[in-house]
């Protein structure tokens, strides 16, 4: 299967989180399926290509952003995303459910969100009063981690 | 527990300097060394988080690659920065060919057998995810390795392809070429004594000849005045200056002197009959220099 280019993928980032389109031009976009690929490379003609950058989205009845590419553009998001404290990043990290402050909740749209804690980039929620962590299982904080 | 098998190496006690320390380094496990991923942290921000968590890092140098000395974990990556992608845990010596064909911001770089990813993501890491590195791996199975540790690592500008490096056309020519070519494996003797296998003469001739093919296949691929870099992990000159000295007197290819900021000997000058004049621009980083696995490094030309 070929990837397609259509870069207007860019504006779900734009429109969503509010990432700076500047930001989101470094990314071409190729869909491939029902998923979605960013890459910042220089685009090469090249046939039978297995993977082109990193995967970005899904789509389905709405777009589901990946936790791989919100780890690379986060920290330039202004809306949609939850900053945990330590304790409640951790229950996140290990895929559970997240009950937030309602100061907090006022900011947020239903949704995918982008949940951090501090500096780092913890990956992709979905917001629906409460914050589910749709963290991939091979990231998943396991009991034997410090 | 039963001795390792180091009888194994006897053969290469007249090309191997200090040769009794090198076993005596073959007789102690391989530290872990990891590379900080400054695509996505500083250097110093992640040393401070594990120094915390109580790992104790020796830092090499000027790179930002650090020996683990102690951990509070029996695995290095068992830790929430490891699974944001802060660091890769890769060895000191297996930085060496990335370093070998100084990639720039911009360049397009195809890394011949690129699975699981260490080199590829040290590349598009001092690329600064600019240009692009074709990564390709024959091994199918492999591709979910390599796919998995450019995921983690944030890594956005490689393409992967599935292509027999030996004789399939990737379609374009590329101004760098890392080869890290298959071979016997010596060099990660430490890694596990007691799993090694090896090869025997007939396997490092047949080898050889992959390597052989797989150069040959590099060169149609490489630009003119295009750098080509080979290595491996392994001590047989069959599978090293043997290997060069075709890509030099078959190929046309012009060996070119580097130099790397990781201790290492020259090339392997003699081996039974064949005579290798190029051994001064070969580099070889044995276990016993700074406490790593083993890699032989060549950096070519087309004239």
């Amino acid at each position: 299967m070929q990837f397609l280019q259509k870069n207007e993928y860019r504006n779900y980032f734009v429109q969503r989180f509010g990432i700076p389109y500047e930001i989101m031009e470094r990314y071409t976009f190729w869909e491939r399926g029902r998923k979605v690929w960013a890459f910042s490379g220089i685009t090469l003609e090249i046939e039978r290509m297995e993977i082109l950058g990193i995967k970005a989205l899904t789509k389905g009845k709405a777009l589901k952003p990946s936790t791989a590419f919100l780890r690379v553009i986060g920290k330039y998001a202004s809306k949609n995303f939850v900053n945990l404290e330590a304790s409640k990043a951790l229950k996140f990290l290990r895929g559970e459910e997240i009950e937030l402050p309602p100061t907090l909740v006022k900011q947020l749209e239903m949704g995918y969100v982008i949940v951090k804690s501090d500096e780092d980039i913890l990956g992709c929620g979905f917001f629906d009063g409460k914050l589910k962590s749709l963290i991939p299982s091979k990231y998943r904080l396991q009991d034997t981690w410090v | 527990m039963e001795e390792p098998p180091l009888k194994y190496f006897e053969v290469y006690r007249s090309i191997i300097p200090r040769f009794e320390d090198f076993l005596m380094s073959l007789q102690t496990m391989q530290p872990y060394w990891m590379r900080v991923n400054t695509l996505k942290i500083e250097e110093e921000k992640l040393v401070g988080r594990l120094e915390k968590k109580g790992f104790v890092l020796e830092k090499f140098g000027e790179l930002n690659a650090y020996k683990i000395v102690e951990m509070p974990v029996k695995h290095p990556g068992a830790t929430i920065e490891y699974s944001l992608g802060y660091y890769y845990i890769q060895d000191l010596a297996s930085m060496a060919p990335v370093l070998a064909l100084q990639p720039e911001e911009g360049d397009i770089i195809l890394d011949m057998a690129a699975a699981p990813g260490s080199k590829t993501t040290m590349l598009a890491e001092l690329m600064r995810n600019t240009g692009v590195i074709v990564a390709n791996d024959a091994n199918f199975r492999r591709l979910k390795s390599l796919a998995g540790n450019i995921e983690r690592l944030g890594i956005t500008n490689v393409i992967i392809v599935n292509r027999d490096a030996r004789t399939s056309s990737f379609g374009v020519k590329f101004k760098k070429i890392l080869l890290d070519a298959p071979c016997s494996g010596e060099g990660t003797f430490r890694k596990n004594p007691w799993g090694f296998r090896g090869a025997d003469e007939r396997g490092h001739r047949y080898l050889a000849e992959q390597q052989k093919m797989m150069m040959r296949n590099a060169v149609r691929h490489l630009e003119d005045g295009g750098i080509l870099v080979y290595s491996t992990c392994t001590y047989h000159p069959y599978e090293n200056e043997d290997v060069v000295k075709y890509a030099v007197k078959e190929l046309g290819l012009k060996p070119v002197e580097v130099d790397i900021p990781i201790p290492h000997t020259e090339g392997v000058k003699r081996w039974g009959e064949e005579e290798y004049e190029m051994h001064r621009e070969c580099i070889r980083i044995y276990p016993h220099l700074v406490d790593t696995g083993g890699m032989f490094i060549a950096v070519l030309a087309k004239k």
